[in-house]
């Protein structure tokens, strides 16, 4: 009885330790945003500022365009997000449902795609938004991210695991392809189609590397691209840097807290089906 | 417009991808109004059939006609059929009264919600299933997603209706309940059925008539006493039968069948049932063991092995040839095990096959 007890006792711990270090940057950045200069460069360090500086946001509103880096990333991520739901949704019913010629084929070849990573061609789309003349424009920011092997192939498995005669059923109910999707294929994987939207909108709010290539003008710039030249450029300023690095992860670490039931269940699933 | 083909399969076959060859060359009709099993073990090409006369697959050849038309270039949702699935395939995010609801607010004749729900709710009651309206499949027993499966299917109001193995997911007592309740249901409504199913009994019980299927090939397409009393050959002989038939090594040596301990004359067996010349040679013969029974003057002396109980009969069971067979006797018999018996053969209901598999006699 007495083993056990200690034994739960050494797991609490163990998960306390990993839990602070895991959640102390987080909270440290949202108290950091909100001291004084001297309070974030004293040492000892500062946990608590004495007097929560919210003038912080301000400047950085003033010092940098943020709320238009907001609006970019909010429109990019959105657009990725749906419409690429929307390609894998089609995609993966296609590969799932239909019977085509060169089906395995196409198969073959989206799942070799698979492996190349996004950094190897990235100077070829580069350069194929370039001499289209897509260099600083939505389009060119979002293009490329349009459609996603990785998200049809996940919802490959999860249409795959919806019985077969449903398709059939429905086929001799009389419904068409078209409103098996709607009407069937999507309530039904309510929690694999949320899954991908949700993580394809954190990839489009997090991206850096693409719009960094892409856009040179401030007004095209999205909050991570932002946020770094704004880092250097009020590098002395760390309690600036830290209230602009809170403003721009607040908004994921929100979508977060309200759907975090269905990114789990999404995660544990997805392990499940190996 | 003839009744008697209401649906008529032509020469059908069906080669897999794989170079699986399903379905070999069958052909069969069946009358407008009939419930007709289609009977077979497991791979035999049964169910492959079903789909495609629902146009859920394509034929490699052959023709399909309902009604005279023939069907093989049309649509499945254009083919005035009801399908109802082994799993029933009912689509659990919706209620009760949307699945049976689906087909009709679907596709290019679709209803007004209301016209729609009206005719549900007739056809759910029909099945008794109207206090389930607003239930999700998950929540019901099997026997219950039986019946919303079978609404869903005949809601369309189809000419002909599928079933594939409606039953095989129900425990034994509901089976028999839901299979006479099937067969009044279609009967009522005069609807067209096919109905497959691997159990012999549950063919027997509700067909009109069986069409016995082996490795892609119509083995009998009778009436269901038939099967029992005239099979076509020695597979349907020794499928259909609970207890299974009784089979014995024999040779035909001029007039005589000779087994290792038993020999029967020809002249002896009614004439009449013969189908052809009987060379001399090797071939089985098969009797139900109802018709192989103890008597003081029996040709087979033999030693009991064990008895069985079923219900009001018991199965004595013994070796001949190293073969296990087996006699039906009356419950009340009093023989036991280790019992020297003495069983005598009832020469007109024995059947003689050759090693093909051809019934002679």
């Amino acid at each position: 009885m007495k083993k056990l007890r200690l034994g739960v006792l050494f797991s609490y711990l163990i998960l306390f330790i990993f839990a602070v270090i895991t959640v102390f940057p987080f909270v440290y950045m949202l108290l950091g945003g909100l001291m004084s200069f001297q309070e974030t460069t004293s040492i000892p360090p500062t946990l608590i500022p004495h007097h929560f500086e919210w003038s912080n946001y301000a400047k950085v509103f003033a010092q940098a365009p943020f709320a238009r880096y907001f609006f970019n990333t909010v429109l990019t991520a959105s657009i990725t997000t749906i419409v690429s739901l929307f390609n894998s949704l089609l995609g993966a019913f296609a590969m799932v449902n239909l019977h085509f010629k060169g089906k395995g084929i196409v198969q073959m070849v989206l799942l070799s795609l698979l492996m190349v990573p996004g950094e190897a061609i990235i100077f070829t789309n580069y350069n194929t938004i370039a001499h289209l003349g897509l260099l600083n424009t939505y389009i060119g920011l979002v293009l490329p991210f349009l459609t996603s092997i990785f998200y049809m192939y996940y919802l490959q498995s999860y249409f795959g695991s919806i019985s077969q005669t449903i398709y059939k059923a429905a086929m001799i109910d009389g419904a068409s392809d078209w409103e098996y999707i709607w009407k069937i294929l999507v309530p039904m994987s309510k929690g694999g189609l949320f899954t991908v939207g949700l993580l394809s909108f954190i990839s489009g709010w997090n991206s850096f590397l693409w719009p960094l290539l892409v856009t040179n003008e401030d007004t095209m710039r999205l909050l991570n691209n932002g946020l770094a030249t704004f880092a250097s450029d009020a590098g002395s300023e760390t309690q600036l840097q830290l209230a602009a690095a809170t403003l721009t992860v607040l908004p994921i670490l929100i979508l977060y807290f309200i759907f975090r039931k269905q990114i789990i269940q999404g995660v544990v699933r997805n392990d499940l089906k190996g | 417009m003839d009744d008697n083909k209401f649906v008529e399969v032509k020469n059908l076959r069906k080669v897999y991808d794989n170079g699986h060859e399903a379905i070999k060359d069958v052909s069969f009709s069946v009358k407008r109004g009939d419930l007709v099993c289609l009977l077979g073990p497991s791979g035999c090409g049964k169910t492959t059939i079903l789909n495609i006369l629902a146009g859920l697959l394509n034929p490699s050849a052959g023709d399909i006609l309902f009604d005279g038309k023939s069907v093989v270039k049309t649509a499945p949702k254009d083919r005035h059929i009801g399908y109802v699935f082994q799993n029933y395939a009912l689509y659990p995010h919706m209620t009760v009264l949307q699945n049976v609801m689906f087909p009709l607010v679907v596709g290019k004749h679709k209803k007004s919600k209301k016209e729609a729900e009206q005719i549900a709710r007739k056809y759910m009651e029909l099945t008794q299933i109207t206090d389930l309206a607003e239930q999700k499949p998950g929540n019901l027993s099997g026997g219950q997603q039986q019946r919303v499966a079978i609404a869903r299917a005949l809601v369309q109001e189809p000419q002909i209706l599928l079933m594939d193995e409606p039953l095989s997911n129900l425990d034994a007592r509901l089976r028999l309940k839901i299979r006479e309740e099937i067969r009044s249901l279609v009967k009522s409504v005069g609807i067209t059925t096919l109905f497959v199913t691997h159990d012999q009994e549950e063919a027997l019980s509700i067909g009109d008539k069986i069409i016995l299927f082996n490795d892609g090939l119509i083995q009998q397409d009778d009436l269901g006493q038939n099967f029992y009393l005239e099979p076509n050959n020695y597979f349907v002989a020794n499928f259909v039968g609970n207890p299974v038939i009784d089979n014995f090594k024999v040779t035909k040596i001029a007039d005589e069948l000779r087994a290792s301990d038993f020999t029967i004359k020809l002249v002896d067996l009614d004439q009449s049932r013969f189908k052809r010349e009987m060379p001399d040679g090797e071939y089985t013969l098969s009797v139900r063991p109802e018709n192989i029974v103890p008597q003081e003057d029996g040709i087979i002396t033999t030693q009991v092995d064990d008895v069985e109980l079923i219900g009001r009969e018991r199965i004595l069971k013994f070796t001949h040839d190293n073969v296990q067979a087996r006699s039906l006797v009356n419950l009340e018999s009093p023989l036991r095990r280790g019992d020297q018996i003495k069983l005598g053969l009832r020469l007109d209901r024995i059947f003689l096959f050759t090693p093909e598999g051809e019934r002679v006699y």
